[in-house]
């Protein structure tokens, strides 16, 4: 305790030598204490709703704000489903890209091929809202004869579209970081490229494919204007629960949608706070998990170097 | 083992396939929207909003950028200074290196819930540039951050021992031998930074737009109209057809993909010239 | 020397970007400046230099909208900023005083009076057009030829989920499952549907409807989906959906939605849209001339182009 306080002080005394490191180190921290001020912020709005419906928030059934039902489960179960159905799509597509890019792509095309998913990444969540209204949306009603295409698949694939490149920038990072010489040496061996990428690439990155996927579901969970247009805002749980031909409600689109038409301080208004606090919750825990994935192999990669 | 070489050209062409869906998905957003541009006519770019065309909305997405840029840049310039050169190892430093992960994850409309109760309401900017720009601060802020901490830590650490040696302060080797040495790679995150946002909606929906007012703002805790607010507001509020949006729609679609190209330009340059120089 | 080269490359770049953006920013000063510059001649009264901020209700905000660029164009040295929201932001900024104006869609509930009564607020509504809410279902379940009337409880039935089937409904309709089509909850059209279908009743709308954001939205859906039926502002109406002609209760006539059946009171779903403001605007102030505006012929114009309907005291109906 002593010896960490002393390391404490010699640490602040060495910031205060350094004209740039008391700014450096107060900007640095602003991260924490943002944090910190979301959290109790949307605390504070929601505590009224958490205080009257308690559970109902989270395992209510029935969302109908008219009808002063505050039920979140439809919007949980709609945000869900949405998303498993987006990353069952994408990770496949996302991680054999970033494969194809960073090992079996001529080296000329790695770059320009990257930098165009780079801008896929870029392309702002209303234009994808937009594209799904205009583009997906009606193939998916012809292609299963649906009277409206704005059903949870419509939103799950625009998510996709959204989602892989995030997948691939992360996974095809950790690929490329896999040391040259462990794949030389493979392929001395007389093993194939594909041999070498299964046996070699893979499980050393396997970590890094992981956070890829975890940093792809909290992107897809807190995307809002995208799924609210194309989504069909039914709060409902489809029945069966896996029928994605059926329109959702998610956590996202009932904040963007109802924010406008709460009275401030009602029920209401402190409820969609609570949805908040929701997505804040699981966004932490997965960039967490993220986190810990990704600390654990530097330190496994550490251990073994 | 023709087997497996068989094999392998299947799984490789499974793989391209997949990229080459990728790429296909970008080409057709870009033709669906240039498939537009017969819609807009070029003077609309430089009418005002009265007028049916786009200008303020246009601007005044440039505002919002900058001004984020302006206060996110400097702030994430500094925090990645501290993390690279100052920070010790510690528990501290974990913290904070995940706060700023935690930081890049929080849901835009989780971002947009915040800012509206405290740079809105507590704070009383009230519906303001201002708020927008605080509120699109922390979206930018961790995007700045890693990539001006990787470009600051490609800067080889020679170059700063050089001028250590000389006998000058670290303070001064960073600022007159590092940041020189990392600004295109600080330049291309700021840039990113500002592409993330540029059309970010839901972050700026309860914060600082609105849907028609005359000109530009005048100061800062005016509102203003963006290009990606109008948008969506158009479709989603307003039920307007999408052929009557599709201008701005396209519009916004150029800056950011300009931005963000430039971006990409720029650090595959930059990543080059790092390689020779080891 | 090639390291060297690119190094310069990489410095032109930032200083390109940079440029750009300072000559984005300069421009947009320089140009803004034009549009912005009030111009003050001794004569103009001080309206006409004034400002206001109007939010509410997405139903009357294209009204709001249309006319607030009117009135710009026509003034060049008044800025009218309109706001999004929807109903509930209308009166709580309107009661919290942070807008001149709030545009209402129905008139406050409960909770508002409340709140403004909490505040010392006298809220005043100028009544600016007329909203028939239709119901609307699509040609496959009736048209022209195979006309459907219900009355008000049969109606709200419908959106109760009640019925599965159309012709558990009315005997001789397809036998098809209903799809129900409703607005957003807290939309002034779903308050004012529910206050004359659903509340007297005690009805809840069915958990399996479709929601969609807006009248046009609602339209469009109803016009692609067989077997749908919805609710629209009468301005919305489209030859591609029937309006079923309502009665108020069994035995009363069935009225078709037209602007004489409705101007008259005989059809039984109308409501009225609403400016709020802080207590009577002060005579020649600009919140007052704006309301004006909305309420004159031209304004009254705007509000017809945008599917409602005029008031009908002001200027009889043609």
């Amino acid at each position: 305790m002593l010896k960490k306080l002393k390391e404490t002080t010699i640490f602040l005394k060495s910031l205060r030598a350094e004209p740039l490191g008391a700014p450096a180190f107060i900007c640095a921290s602003s991260a924490i204490i943002l944090l910190f001020l979301m959290l109790i912020f949307i605390v504070r709005e929601g505590s009224q709703a958490f205080l009257n419906l308690g559970a109902e928030l989270i395992i209510g059934a029935v969302w109908d704000t008219n009808a002063g039902r505050y039920g979140g489960l439809p919007l949980i179960y709609g945000s869900i489903i949405v998303v498993f159905v987006a990353l069952a799509i994408a990770i496949p597509i996302g991680v054999a890209s970033s494969i194809f890019i960073s090992e079996i792509l001529p080296h000329p095309l790695r770059d320009p091929i990257k930098s165009i998913i780079e801008l896929l990444a870029s392309i702002p969540s209303v234009i994808y809202g937009f594209i799904g209204l205009l583009f997906i949306a009606p193939r998916i009603a012809s292609l299963f004869g649906l009277s409206t295409g704005t059903v949870a698949l419509t939103a799950s694939i625009t998510l996709a579209i959204m989602s892989t490149p995030t997948i691939v920038g992360v996974a095809g990072e950790t690929i490329a970081a896999v040391p040259k010489e462990y794949k030389e040496a493979a392929l001395a061996l007389g093993a194939t490229r594909w041999q070498m990428i299964k046996g070699i690439v893979l499980p050393a990155s396997k970590s890094g494919i992981l956070a890829s996927i975890l940093l792809g579901f909290g992107r897809a969970i807190g995307e809002t204007v995208a799924v609210l247009m194309v989504a069909g805002n039914t709060a409902i749980i489809p029945s069966p629960p896996w029928n994605i031909l059926s329109p959702v409600y998610t956590l996202t689109a009932a904040i963007a949608m109802q924010m406008g038409e709460a009275a401030v301080g009602s029920l209401e208004y402190s409820a969609l706070f609570g949805l908040g606090l929701i997505l804040f919750i699981i966004a932490f825990i997965v960039n967490t998990l993220a986190d810990v994935v990704v600390t654990r192999e530097k330190a496994k990669i550490r251990g073994a170097g | 083992m023709k087997a497996a070489r068989i094999k392998e050209k299947i799984i490789f062409t499974i793989f391209g396939l997949a990229t080459a869906l990728c790429v296909a998905a970008f080409a057709t957003i870009a033709a669906i929207l240039l498939s537009g541009l017969g819609t807009i006519k070029l003077e609309h770019l430089t009418k005002s909003a009265l007028q049916g065309g786009y200008f303020e909305m246009i601007i005044g997405t440039l505002y919002l950028l900058v001004g984020s840029a302006g206060i996110a840049g400097p702030i994430g310039l500094l925090a990645a200074i501290y993390l690279v050169e100052y920070a010790p190892r510690g528990r501290l430093t974990r913290v904070i290196d995940q706060a700023i992960n935690n930081l890049a994850g929080v849901p835009s409309i989780v971002i947009g819930l915040f800012g509206y109760t405290f740079f809105c309401r507590q704070l009383g900017l009230g519906i303001s540039l201002a708020a927008g720009w605080l509120t699109l601060t922390l979206m930018m802020l961790p995007i700045v951050i890693r990539g001006s901490e990787e470009a600051i830590k490609m800067v080889p650490k020679s170059f700063q021992e050089a001028a250590l040696a000389l006998g000058a302060p670290k303070w001064k080797a960073i600022t007159s031998i590092t940041l020189p040495a990392a600004a295109p790679g600080i330049i291309t995150s700021i840039l990113l930074g500002i592409a993330r946002v540029a059309g970010e909606t839901a972050a700026i929906l309860f914060t600082s737009c609105v849907l028609v007012t005359r000109g530009l703002p005048k100061s800062p805790l005016e509102p203003i109209m963006a290009l990606a607010f109008n948008l969506y507001v158009k479709i989603v509020a307003l039920g307007e057809a999408p052929e009557r949006v599709f201008g701005i729609a396209l519009i916004l679609f150029m800056i950011v993909v300009i931005f963000a190209a430039a971006a990409i330009t720029f650090r595959v340059y930059y990543r080059r010239r790092q390689l020779w120089l080891r | 020397m090639v390291s060297k080269g690119m190094k310069g490359l990489s410095k032109i770049g930032a200083m390109l970007t940079l440029i750009l953006i300072i000559i984005s920013f300069a421009a947009g000063y320089m140009i803004g400046a034009n549009t912005t510059t009030p111009q003050t001649d001794g004569g103009e009264a001080s309206w006409q230099t004034g400002s206001i901020t109007i939010a509410g209700s997405t139903t009357v905000l294209p009204i709001v909208n249309a006319c607030a660029i009117e009135l710009m164009k026509m003034h060049p040295g008044l800025t009218i900023t309109v706001q999004g929201g929807g109903t509930g932001v209308g009166y709580s900024n309107i009661i919290d005083g942070v807008i001149d104006i709030g545009a209402a869609s129905r008139e406050p509930n409960e909770k508002e009076i409340e709140n403004a009564k909490k505040k010392g607020v006298d809220l005043w509504l100028h009544p600016i057009a007329i909203d028939a809410i239709c119901v609307v279902v699509h040609p496959s379940v009736a048209n022209a030829s195979h006309p459907l009337e219900l009355t008000l409880q049969e109606v709200g039935k419908i959106f109760a989920g009640e019925y599965t089937y159309w012709d558990e409904v009315k005997p001789g309709l397809p036998h098809k499952e209903i799809i129900v089509v409703v607005r957003e909850p807290g939309s002034g059209t779903r308050g004012t549907f529910e206050e004359f279908t659903m509340k007297p009743w005690g009805y809840e709308v069915t958990s399996k409807a479709s929601v969609q954001p807006s009248n046009p939205a609602v339209r469009n859906k109803i016009e692609t989906t067989p077997y749908s039926i919805g609710y629209i502002g009468y301005g919305f109406l489209s030859d591609k959906v029937y309006a079923i002609p309502i009665a108020k209760e069994q035995g009363k006539p069935y009225i078709t939605p037209t602007i004489k059946t409705i101007t008259s009171g005989e059809y039984p779903m109308s409501r009225y849209l609403y400016l709020v403001t802080r207590g009577q605007p002060e005579s020649g102030s600009l919140v007052d001339r704006f309301i004006d505006f909305v309420r004159s012929r031209e304004g009254q114009q705007i509000v017809e182009r945008y599917g409602y309907l005029k008031l009908p005291y002001l200027y009889p109906a043609s």
